[in-house]
């Protein structure tokens, strides 16, 4: 009996000893400061059978769209590419690894698509190929309904990115933000890459701050329905609103806590905005900030210990840190004399804010602890609202950089900004999502 | 026998002598009640001229007193007139219920970042306190808006102040702080959509809506 567990434990410590190094070599780093990307071969990729042509090149665009978004890869220019290798299309049957060494890569993914047109399912295979070290990374398939083709495309990405950086990407979240509609704001949501664009609100009232719930089935948020700013929850499947929170005066700018159970907010006390804790479906208001100044933008900490604040305490406003009780105060920002806007990384203990130079605003990161502050964005323009993704390694955030305000996502070390698209304008105050 | 008669006869005419005794003060006390009656008479007269007096009195005081009244109405009739046509109702959509906007409540105005009320502002709103004493029925709600630049939950913030600031400062000039509400728009509803200082400083402002009148 003590012999046969032994054993088995045995054999699970050879198993570990034999996957890890497998899973050990992180191609990538993004959380450094500055890395290099990595060249990948994107060869097109085929429609089988009678699978219309249209379909394969529209894999292809989503593909090679996360691909860039992602900020890890720089898609080898086609048209470089040696004659022989500019033809082939789809999955090299046999797949020659040899031959693809010198096509400027380090990385290879072929592969094609087939539609079963009675039931519209469709069936993606692909590889992802090591030209370095000359190996197969991944072969894999995936299939489902035609009508979820681009989260299916998004599950590949997401697939490549966890192989090379040990940890999933975003491209299966959504992002919700705020769309000025004439006189009134309505709420939004779309997919991280900005395709599947859906309104969520439609009372032509001034809707503000959606935050996502954790678990990604509601969006909480701000609304002048009633001539005051209450706090509203809506589930995102489901028709209707709920009202949470509506003390006279503002009950605006909520955050969930990590686990889902309670909502820091701004509220107003005596005509004074404050930092209060709400239960989640509102009740128990407890203050956690006492008439010092005005108090906005609440964030909580990974950890559900920590919520970061801004404050004018000081006769500018500027990022503050405190314990869940209001205690163990500390003011990280000294640098400039308007840093608004807060948001905790969910991975970490970096802060995201925005802060005021000269006549611009801009995003910085911060520690925890006040030290490596750094500046993100520096195109003219206003850079404002950041918030991160639920992997912590992307801020999406709203600029002005091209004239009306729209939503932008970069690598959380400021890499790679681009805009989401496609984009009317208008856009603010960006929350993503889990991964669904 | 005869003795007996004899005391009868002292005892008729004692009676006797009674009676007449009494007959001439009668005769006194029946002259007596006219002078009385005269006297009577005058204070009657008197007391009747005294009421006389104050019923004109009253009847004049009433119509002096209509008169201020039917005054006063015609002027709170005028002053209602002016409110009235000061007024423009005001529906927003998506926002509950109408309020009104009056020319008789001016704006005021703030600095970058700031609530704090300035001179100029301040003789502002003692005009604003004059008119929410001159109509005492009125119930407004000050409305504290922002300049785009800044985040928006901050600029939140910063308008709740800046209505608050607003409020403390016509509270301390005697009006009574049930008559006032207060709500911050931000920067969510601009007087001026421009994007350069002239529009910002329009828009950094304190607003009067009537909620009631």
């Amino acid at each position: 009996m003590l012999r046969s567990f032994l054993s088995i434990i045995i054999l699970f410590i050879i198993l570990f000893l034999l996957i890890t190094p497998s899973k050990a070599r992180v191609y990538l780093d993004i959380n450094a400061p500055s890395f290099v990307q990595l060249p990948i071969v994107l060869p097109k990729w085929k429609s089988l059978g009678k699978t219309p042509p249209s379909l394969s090149i529209k894999v292809y665009e989503i593909l090679s769209n996360d691909l860039l978004l992602s900020g890890f890869f720089r898609v080898v220019d086609y048209s470089k590419l040696p004659p022989l290798l500019r033809e082939k299309e789809g999955i090299p049957d046999p797949l020659l690894i040899s031959e693809w060494i010198h096509s400027g890569g380090e990385m290879l993914m072929v592969g094609d698509v087939s539609l079963e047109p009675d039931t519209l399912q469709v069936v993606l295979r692909y590889h992802l190929v090591d030209l370095i070290e000359q190996k197969r990374l991944v072969g894999k398939q995936i299939e489902g309904h035609l009508q979820n083709l681009r989260y299916l495309v998004h599950r590949i990405s997401d697939e490549v990115i966890f192989q090379l950086t040990g940890e999933h990407g975003m491209n299966t979240t959504k992002l919700a933000y705020v769309m000025r509609q004439g006189e009134s704001k309505e709420i939004f949501v779309a997919d991280f890459d900005g395709a599947n664009v859906k309104q969520v609100t439609k009372n032509q009232s001034i809707n503000l701050s959606p935050a996502w719930s954790p678990d990604g089935k509601k969006i909480i948020f701000t609304s002048y329905l009633k001539r005051n700013p209450d706090l509203y929850v809506m589930e995102l499947n489901k028709e209707g609103t709920l009202r949470l929170s509506f003390q006279p005066g503002l009950n605006a700018s909520p955050s969930w806590s990590p686990d889902g159970k309670k909502l820091a907010i701004m509220l107003s006390r005596e005509g004074k905005s404050e930092i209060a804790i709400l239960d989640a479906n509102g009740t128990n208001p407890r203050f956690l900030t006492k008439g010092h100044g005005n108090e906005s933008s609440p964030s909580w900490s990974p950890d559900g210990q920590w919520i970061a604040f801004c404050s004018d305490r000081s006769g500018s406003p500027q990022i503050y840190v405190m314990d869940t009780n209001g205690s163990n105060l500390r003011r990280l920002t000294y640098e400039g004399n308007y840093n608004t806007s807060p948001s905790w990384s969910p991975k970490g203990n970096r802060i995201a804010f925005c802060g005021r130079v000269g006549g611009e605003f801009h995003i910085f990161t911060i520690e925890a602890d006040g030290s490596g502050l750094r500046k993100l964005t520096s195109n003219s323009g206003h850079n404002e609202s950041p918030c991160w993704s639920p992997d912590g390694r992307y801020i999406a955030f709203s600029s002005t950089r091209t004239g009306s305000s729209k939503i932008y996502i970069m690598n959380a070390n400021g890499f790679n900004q681009r805009p989401l698209t496609p984009s009317k304008g208008g856009e603010s105050s960006p929350t993503w999502s889990p991964r669904f | 026998m005869s003795q007996k008669r004899m005391t009868i006869l002292i005892l008729l005419v004692f009676c006797l002598g009674l009676i007449l005794a009494g007959c001439p003060k009668k005769t006194v006390v029946k002259e007596e009640p006219s002078a009385a009656a005269r006297r009577e008479e005058a204070a009657r007269i008197e007391a009747e001229r005294a009421r006389e007096a104050r019923e004109r009195e009253a009847r004049e005081r009433e119509a002096r007193e209509r008169e201020a009244r039917e005054r006063e109405a015609r002027e709170r009739e005028k002053a209602k007139e002016e409110l009235e046509k000061s007024l423009i109702a005001k529906k927003t959509p998506g926002i509950e219920g109408t309020v009104y906007e009056s020319t008789l409540l001016k704006t005021i105005h703030f600095d970058f970042d700031k609530y704090d009320i300035r001179p100029g502002d301040a003789e502002i709103l003692k005009e604003n306190a004059a008119v929410l004493k001159k109509y005492p029925n009125l119930k407004i709600q000050i409305e504290g808006h922002c300049d785009e630049r800044g985040t928006e939950a901050y600029n939140l913030a910063l308008g709740e102040r800046r209505a608050t600031s607003t409020k403390n400062y016509l509270i301390s000039l005697g009006i009574s702080p049930d008559r006032i509400t207060t709500i911050s728009y931000g920067e969510e509803r601009p007087l001026d959509p421009g994007h350069n200082e002239e529009a910002w400083a329009k828009n950094r402002r304190a607003q009067f809506v009537i909620i009631a009148k």
